[in-house]
């Protein structure tokens, strides 16, 4: 007979495959905030009077993480403040960018809209398309993380922001260390994790309360408390080498479910000796152009754009 | 026996035979549970949940990608 594992209620909503728990709805929302706000504490995520920047797209990850660090925010905690990055993916983003606003709005917590167009002069459909499609369609990923991490830290010094929140789950964080495994990104690699290392006091501290959380049990949260969430796909997502990736861990999950902990396990008990051993403690300093930290003489955001301009 | 099956913007009426499960539902139309959230009679359910004559099963498509 199935029932919830803490109350007894016999409508449940979920079995874990991973632990073999039974949850009803209320204590499933209860079990999954306390799993984040403890791991908020845990990794010492976030401190008293930290001022927040949470990335939110409107979808689900965003959605669930403003709602949980809402509470913090109520409890006068920490001060909050969402930013929607708007890529300029058409027919894609206006929905998101919407679903984000309504959001905060519903929670009073302040929100800006920033465009790619407004900061680099071009949309990401302007950048996919002056690429050779099959090559830019491919590369899409690349360009957006990197634009839009420059975007992020650009508004976080602006904002006053001490950590920068984003919404990154277990499957994301999983297929990042497996991706960057398998393309031999030992770099890369050495950045992964729960909170990053500050290199330059030019870069605001990220932050990702939600990566021990998989991504069904999020959709299942955001579902269950009726949040407003746009669920749909990025349109350029589907080509990229990270999609391939997440399809394969995905498959593997279905007959060994505890497969995403493991690797992150894993992964973060090697990551001092890959640290140790791979970082280049390169001294940091600031892009010639835009004033942004860099290792180089030109940011990746700026190198991106003098090669389009060069073409 | 007849359930009333809402996908998305698309709503139908479909004939099953008695005591499919959810999961064996979505085999039946052909989507992968690990990528839904279902509601029964506007409660979700799990996998296993028994279908009724004359439910109301809305698959709610959460994850995409790939
Ligand atoms: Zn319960
Ligand atoms: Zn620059």
């Amino acid at each position: 007979m199935n029932s919830c594992d803490k109350c007894g209620n016999p409508n449940i909503i979920i079995k874990k495959k991973q632990s073999g728990q039974k949850l009803c709805k209320d204590c499933f929302i209860k079990s999954t905030q306390n799993k984040v706000l403890k791991d908020i504490r845990k990794y010492n995520l976030l401190e008293k009077g930290d001022n927040v920047l949470l990335g939110l797209s409107g979808g689900k990850d965003s959605v669930m993480l403003l709602d949980i660090l809402n509470t913090l925010k109520k409890r006068n905690i920490i001060d909050l403040m969402a930013v929607t990055i708007d890529e300029g993916i058409c027919g894609y983003r206006e929905e998101g960018i919407e679903i984000a606003a309504r959001n905060a709005k519903k929670l009073g917590v302040e929100h800006k809209v920033v465009t790619f167009k407004e900061y680099f002069g071009m949309t990401l459909d302007d950048i996919i398309s002056k690429n050779n499609v099959k090559e830019g369609r491919r590369n899409a990923c690349t360009y957006c993380g990197v634009f839009r991490r420059w975007i992020f830290n650009r508004v976080a010094r602006d904002e006053g922001a001490t950590k920068i929140a984003t919404g990154h789950n277990l499957d994301d964080e999983t297929q990042s260390i497996v991706m960057n495994y398998l393309e031999g990104n030992i770099q890369n690699l050495t950045r992964i994790g729960v909170k990053s290392e500050t290199r330059s006091n030019r870069f605001t501290v990220k932050i990702k309360p939600l990566r021990e959380i998989p991504e069904k049990e999020i959709a299942l949260y955001v579902v269950a408390r009726e949040l407003d969430v746009h669920f749909a796909g990025c349109p350029y997502a589907g080509e990229s080498f990270r999609a391939e990736v997440g399809n394969f861990i995905k498959e593997l999950s279905k007959e060994h479910p505890t497969i995403m902990y493991s690797t992150l396990r894993g992964f973060d008990k090697m990551k001092p000796v890959l640290k140790r051993e791979f970082s280049q403690e390169s001294i940091v300093g600031v892009c010639e152009n835009c004033g942004e930290p860099t290792v180089a003489r030109l940011c990746k955001a700026c190198t991106f754009l003098t090669d389009w301009e060069n073409e | 026996m007849k359930i009333k099956l809402i996908i998305g913007e698309k709503e139908e009426l479909i004939e099953i035979s008695e005591n499919k499960t959810v999961k064996n539902l979505l085999d039946i139309i052909d989507i992968a549970s690990e990528t839904v959230v279902v509601k029964k009679n506007d409660f979700i359910v799990i996998d296993e949940e028994i279908i009724e004559d004359g439910d109301l099963i809305e698959v709610i498509q959460v994850i995409y990608g790939g």
